[in-house]
C-alpha cells in the first residue's frame, strides 16, 4: 500500500515538473496572446478618438466662420462671393425628416412581419419568409439607389403621388405635407420610402429574436383565459419583449440616419427646406458625398462639420436608446 | 353523478406518434380527478386535449369525441377561446404575466365582460381571496406579477383562472416547482374549489393524487390503465402495474 501510493506520489511529482515546464514555455505566448487583445480592444477607443479629433480638426474653420449660425441658417451657398454662406439646416431637416418617416412606415411593417412569423405562421412557409427578408439586409445599398431611381422613383411620381395630393387637396395641414407643387422623381418621401425598406430587415430579424423568446407556456397561459392571437402578442408577447423591440428600433433608426448611398440617389440633393414631402431635400450623409469631391476651403470644412453633427446626432440616438432600456429594465425588475 | 366531461376513445398524435391509444374516462362535477403515472405516459397531454392547448402547435391532433356538458369539443367549428375561458388551466411552473397584481387578474375579466371599474375591483379582490393570496397582496396591487414568491405567483395564476368563472380546472401538475408550504396550501385551496368547479390535476406526487382527489387515473406509455374511487386505487388496485407503480416498483 505504502508503495504503491509512495510511486504515484513520484509519479505525480514528475507529472507536475512536466507540467510546469510545459506551462513555462507557454507563459510567453500566454502573455503575448493577452497583450495583442488588451492592444485590440484599445485600439478601438484610440480610432475613436482620432476620427472625432480629425473630424473636429476638419470643421474648426467651418466653426469658427459660421459658428452656431450654422445650426439655425437655411442657404447653402458655396460659391457665394466673396464670403460663402453655408447652413445646416436643411440636411439636418432631411435627414430627420426621412428617418421619422422611414421608422413610420418600417416599425409596423417590421413588427407586423415578426409578429406573423412567430405566432402564425405554417411551418412551410416560415423559411422562404426569413430567408427572403435576410436577403433584403444583403442587398448593396447603391443596389437600392439605382432601383429607387430608375423604378420607385418614376412609378410613385406618376402614380402614387398625384392621388395622394388630390386626396389631401382639401386638407389644412395635410395639404401642404403633400403639397403637389413640386411632385419629382427625386424627393424625400421617395428616399425615406427607400430607408423604410432597408431597415425593414433589421426590425424584423431582431423582432422574431426576442419574440422568440417568449415562454411558450407563458402564452399558452394567455390562450388559456381565452385570449386571441392579437390580444396575447399585445399584452404578453409585446411587453415580455419590449426592452429587446425598442433596441432593434434604436439600430435601425441608427442606420436610417447615416444610409448614404442610396439616399443620394433618389432625394434629389436640394438645400431647399420645402414643407412638402414630396419635394427634393437632402440629408447630411447625402450632402457630403455629392459634393465633397468637388469641394475646397471653408465649404470642405463645412461639410466636415456636418459630418460631426451626424456623428453627435446618432451617438444622441444611440444614447438615448441606451438610456430608456436601462429605465425599462428597472422598471420590469421592480 | 353527472359527467362534466366525458373522453370517448380518445387517441392524439405528435406528428405520426401515436401518444394517446384510445382514451375512456369521465370527469365527474366538483369531483377533484387525478391523473398519475410516470413520465411520458401520456397525462398531461389527456389535460392539453380537454381545453385544445394543442391547436397551437402544427403536427398535432387528436381524433375521437371528448363531449363537455354533451357537446364534442373536438369540432373543427369549436370556438377555442370561448372554451378557453369555460375550461381553466394552471400549468407546471406559475405564469404571471408581465403586468401588475391587478392588471393579471382583471386582464381575462375584461376581455369577456364589460365591467366597471367598482365591479372589476371586486372581482379581482374575490379572486385573490379565493386563491388565499388577498392579505398578502392586498397592499401592492401595483406590483408587478413577476415581484412575487414562486407560490405566490402559483396562487395568484389560480386566482387568474377563478376570476373568469370557468366551469373545469385543469391543473398540470402545480406543486412541482413549489416548497412544502406553498403545496400545502395549493392543495387546501383545490379542496374548497372543488364545490364550484370540476377539477382535473395531474401530479407525480403520489400522496398529494391521495390527499386531494375523489378519483384517481392511472396511465402508462398512453393507455389509461385503471380508474377509480381514490381509496380503491391505493387500497386495492386491480391491475397489477398499478399496484407496482404506487408502491414504488417503478416510474
Amino acid at each position: 500500500m505504502t508503495t504503491i501510493s509512495q510511486t504515484s506520489k513520484d509519479l505525480d511529482m514528475e507529472m507536475s515538473s512536466d507540467r510546469a515546464r510545459v506551462l513555462k514555455s507557454l507563459a510567453f505566448s500566454d502573455q503575448l496572446f493577452s497583450f495583442a487583445t488588451r492592444a485590440a480592444a484599445y485600439a478601438v477607443l484610440l480610432l475613436l478618438a482620432g476620427i472625432i479629433l480629425s473630424l473636429i480638426a476638419g470643421a474648426w474653420p467651418a466653426m469658427k466662420a459660421f459658428g452656431f449660425e450654422f445650426l439655425v441658417t437655411r442657404r447653402w451657398a458655396p460659391q457665394l462671393e466673396p464670403m460663402p454662406v453655408l447652413g445646416a439646416l436643411a440636411p439636418i431637416y432631411g435627414t430627420l425628416v426621412s428617418s421619422f418617416i422611414a421608422m413610420l412606415i418600417a416599425v409596423p411593417f417590421g413588427l407586423g412581419i415578426a409578429i406573423f412569423l412567430t405566432e402564425l405562421c405554417p411551418h412551410s412557409i416560415r423559411r422562404p419568409i426569413r430567408l427572403a427578408i435576410e436577403l433584403l439586409a444583403g442587398i448593396p445599398s447603391i443596389i437600392y439607389g439605382m432601383w429607387g431611381f430608375f423604378v420607385l422613383g418614376p412609378f410613385l411620381a406618376t402614380y402614387v403621388e398625384p392621388g395622394i395630393v388630390w386626396a389631401c387637396a382639401d386638407i389644412p395641414v395635410l395639404n401642404s405635407i403633400f403639397s403637389g407643387e413640386m411632385v419629382s422623381n427625386l424627393s424625400l418621401f421617395n428616399a425615406s420610402l427607400i430607408l423604410a425598406i432597408m431597415i425593414l430587415p433589421f426590425i424584423t430579424a431582431i423582432a422574431v429574436d426576442v419574440f422568440s423568446t417568449v415562454p411558450p407556456v407563458l402564452k399558452e397561459a394567455a390562450y388559456g383565459v381565452g385570449c386571441t392571437t392579437w390580444e396575447v402578442v399585445n399584452n404578453v408577447v409585446l411587453p415580455f419583449t419590449r426592452v429587446g423591440v425598442v433596441g432593434g428600433v434604436m439600430l435601425a433608426l441608427g442606420r436610417a440616419l447615416g444610409e448614404t448611398m442610396a439616399v443620394t440617389f433618389i432625394i434629389g440633393n436640394s438645400f431647399k427646406i420645402s414643407g412638402s414631402i414630396f419635394a427634393p431635400g437632402t440629408t447630411i450623409s447625402a450632402a457630403i458625398a455629392s459634393e465633397f469631391a468637388e469641394s475646397e476651403g471653408l465649404h470642405q470644412s463645412a461639410l466636415i462639420l456636418l459630418g460631426l453633427l451626424l456623428f453627435v446626432l446618432t451617438f444622441i440616438v444611440l444614447a438615448s436608446a441606451r438610456f430608456m432600456l436601462m429605465r425599462l429594465e428597472k422598471r420590469a425588475g421592480a | 353523478m353527472h359527467e362534466k366531461i366525458s373522453v370517448k376513445n380518445l387517441k392524439f398524435f405528435y406528428g405520426a406518434n401515436l401518444a394517446l391509444k384510445g382514451i375512456n374516462i369521465p370527469l365527474y362535477a366538483n369531483k377533484v380527478t387525478a391523473f398519475i403515472g410516470p413520465s411520458g405516459c401520456g397525462k398531461s397531454t389527456l389535460l392539453r386535449v380537454l381545453n385544445r392547448m394543442y391547436d397551437l402547435y402544427p403536427g398535432q391532433h387528436a381524433e375521437g369525441e371528448v363531449s363537455f356538458d354533451g357537446r364534442n369539443i373536438l369540432n373543427p367549428g369549436e370556438d377555442l377561446n370561448l372554451l378557453r375561458a369555460r375550461i381553466g388551466m394552471v400549468f407546471q411552473k406559475p405564469t404571471p404575466f408581465p403586468m401588475t397584481i391587478y392588471d393579471n387578474i382583471a386582464f381575462g375579466l375584461k376581455l369577456y365582460e364589460n365591467l366597471s371599474k367598482s365591479e372589476l375591483d371586486g372581482r379581482v379582490e374575490d379572486s385573490l381571496k379565493r386563491a388565499a393570496l388577498w392579505t398578502e397582496v392586498k397592499d401592492k396591487l401595483g406590483a408587478s406579477g413577476l415581484s412575487l414568491s414562486g407560490g405566490q405567483q402559483q396562487r395568484l395564476c389560480i386566482a387568474r383562472t377563478v376570476a373568469i368563472k370557468p366551469e373545469v380546472i385543469l391543473f398540470d401538475e402545480p406543486c412541482s416547482a413549489l416548497d412544502p408550504i406553498s403545496t400545502a396550501k395549493i392543495e387546501e385551496l383545490i379542496d374548497e374549489l372543488k364545490t364550484e368547479y370540476t377539477i382535473a390535476i395531474v401530479t407525480h406526487n403520489m400522496q398529494q393524487a391521495a390527499r386531494v382527489s375523489e378519483y384517481t387515473a392511472f396511465m402508462y406509455l398512453g393507455e389509461l390503465v385503471e380508474f377509480d374511487e381514490t381509496s380503491k386505487i391505493f387500497t386495492s388496485p386491480t391491475d397489477p402495474r398499478t399496484q407496482d407503480y404506487i408502491t414504488g416498483r417503478f416510474g
